[in-house]
């Protein structure tokens, strides 16, 4: 205790209008009352929810620029140097697509043309979360070294690579546009609410990458166990074979399965060419939300612990 | 709006986790030996009891050894380490050059370079494309722009890192040893360029070991010393102090205790 009154003291002498305190006098004297001091771990400035939100939305869209710098940027090497550059973006998940579509239609005697259709629907919204969930639980590990240098929100990784991946999802659209209307899809009407229904799911991805992307650096295996997780959860879902393969009795596996509802409403609004019913959205919106709160309360709570994890 | 920097008892523990992030099997057996290592954290203060209160035209000078905590004190005014006890109050846009060429993609062109390290400056994409020119003029690297920046040499690098950072203006300029590369004519290319930032900028804290530089460029200089601020005061008396007082004791200081702040 002495020596908090000496630096206390040291404190006063100094004048008031001092700009910057020596906090001891003597060199080489050593403070070790800090227990006294303060509860370890606490920080003093705690925050309401809404001014947290707030403050979030006002950091990214300072650095919204480079947003799209690094999403255009990673979008833009991945084909570098390739000789059909960009055009890959669009013939990479036709191709890979299209052989699945094959060799299913073929073991489920299918119509391959349709079973395409029917599996793109489904394939699309699934890679476009397998990716956010990847990417988004290394999204703060592998960018270490910008977090380390520069204040940035911790949410603008797991933000950037959600954009990368919707980007991709974005394009796989397109080729299973060029797809449909190869095959002789219908177009209705129907197909102006994909963009509704991929708002939603972007807001469920950004939840899961940042949730992810937190939760990783508290337990580094997680890459690996929602890898093989997420692998496995797949072939319960009616996607690569037809939903009629499942018995009625055990719908509520894939039904209780939260991604599946995502792919449900592509399925709904692509394959079936039909608008999805009101419960079909307020099922997906509301896991989308709670998933997206879910990950901003723990970025709420472990935001200032995340630096010293890395 | 006028720019200030208000920093009031200050404190900043470092939490040195022995594994940062444990793995399943480690926090499993971790777990079940009770292994207080695994799991535990070293802490140390790397800055205790900071108070500093910096205004509008400041140039802020930081000298101390290594490890003192002046990279921890400038990545706490920065906000990438929130204090633990104490207010950091920041008003005014931050750019910080911490560490040379922060946001490079090495295999970017130094032209996406400078768009890429712009924009995560806070700057608008327009805006790069706009000082795009005079950065790489600034720079000197006409030929060598479009080329990956994983061909340049360290002071290509550092080159180019600056000029950024120099035409961007910020209202609050925060660098690190920023002239550690470069050429001596680079060098006193940017040294007089920073005298011209120093006139744009509201404030600039700088960090730097050359002490001339310091007494050069600043108003006001605090001597850091194993994570509290030993004096503050005029450039020149500040330097003799330090060159007087802090480095004849720091070869006296036992080794293990020199290195215990260096983390930062």
């Amino acid at each position: 205790m002495p020596i908090v009154h000496e630096l206390q003291e040291a404190k006063r002498a100094q004048e008031s209008d001092s700009w910057a305190t020596v906090s001891l006098a003597e060199v080489g004297a050593t403070v070790c009352v800090l227990d006294t001091q303060m509860a370890s771990g606490t920080y003093p400035c705690s925050e309401t929810a809404g001014a947290f939100l707030l403050r979030t939305v006002k950091e990214l869209d300072a650095v919204k620029f480079a947003l799209g710098a690094f999403v255009f940027n990673a979008l833009r090497r991945r084909y570098h140097n390739s000789v059909l550059g960009f055009a890959w973006s669009l013939l990479n998940p036709l191709l890979t697509m299209s052989v699945m579509a094959l060799m299913f239609s073929l073991i489920f005697h299918r119509n391959p043309q349709q079973f395409a259709v029917y599996l793109f629907a489904g394939m699309l919204p699934w890679t476009f979360i397998l990716e956010s969930v990847m990417s988004g639980s290394t999204a703060l590990t592998s960018f270490e070294s910008f977090l380390k240098k520069i204040y940035l929100p911790k949410a603008f990784f797991p933000l950037v690579v959600v954009c990368i991946a919707a980007a991709n999802f974005g394009f796989s659209l397109v080729s299973l546009g060029l797809l449909g209307l190869a095959v002789g899809m219908p177009v209705s009407s129907s197909l102006l609410l994909v963009p509704v229904a991929t708002i939603i799911l972007f807001i469920f991805n950004c939840g899961l990458a940042l949730l992810f992307a937190i939760a990783t650096l508290y337990l580094r295996d997680l890459t690996h166990i929602a890898s093989v997780t997420l692998g496995a959860l797949f072939y319960t879902m009616p996607v690569v074979y037809p939903i009629e393969q499942i018995p009625a009795q055990y719908s509520w596996i894939y039904l209780s399965d939260p991604f599946y509802h995502f792919l449900l409403l592509f399925k709904t609004i692509i394959y079936e060419s039909r608008q999805p019913s009101l419960r079909q959205w307020a099922i997906a919106s509301s896991i989308a939300g709670i998933t997206m709160v879910a990950s901003l309360a723990l970025l709420k709570w472990k935001e200032k612990d995340i630096i010293y994890r890395l | 709006m006028s720019a200030s920097i208000q920093v009031s008892s200050a404190w900043l523990k470092f939490r040195c986790y022995n594994n940062p992030s444990p793995s399943l099997k480690e926090f499993v057996l971790g777990g079940l030996k009770r292994n207080k290592h695994a799991h535990g954290a070293e802490e140390f203060f790397a800055l205790k009891n900071i108070n500093l209160s910096v205004k509008a035209g400041d140039r802020l000078g930081i000298i101390g050894l290594n490890g003192a905590g002046k990279s921890s004190l400038l990545k706490m005014i920065i906000g990438i380490y929130p204090p633990t006890n104490g207010t950091v109050a920041v008003e005014g846009k931050v750019t910080s050059l911490i560490e040379m060429g922060t946001g490079f993609d090495l295999e970017l062109s130094g032209r996406e370079n400078i768009h890429l390290n712009g924009t995560l400056l806070g700057q608008s994409y327009r805006q790069m494309r706009r000082l795009e020119k005079e950065v790489i003029e600034f720079s000197e690297l006409e030929e060598k722009i479009d080329l990956p920046v994983k061909y340049y040499s360290t002071g290509m690098f550092g080159r180019l890192a600056f000029s950024i950072a120099a035409v961007i203006k910020p209202q609050i300029l925060i660098a690190d040893e920023i002239f550690a590369t470069g050429d001596a004519y680079f060098i006193e290319k940017s040294f007089n360029r920073m005298r011209q930032m120093f006139q744009d900028s509201q404030i600039i804290i700088l960090v730097s070991h050359s002490l001339t530089q310091v007494v050069e460029l600043c108003n006001k200089v605090i001597v850091v010393d194993r994570g509290e601020i030993v004096n503050a005061g005029n450039p020149q008396e500040m330097v003799d102090f330090y060159a007087n007082s802090i480095v004849p004791v720091a070869g006296r200081r036992g080794a293990a205790e020199h290195g215990a702040g260096s983390l930062a």
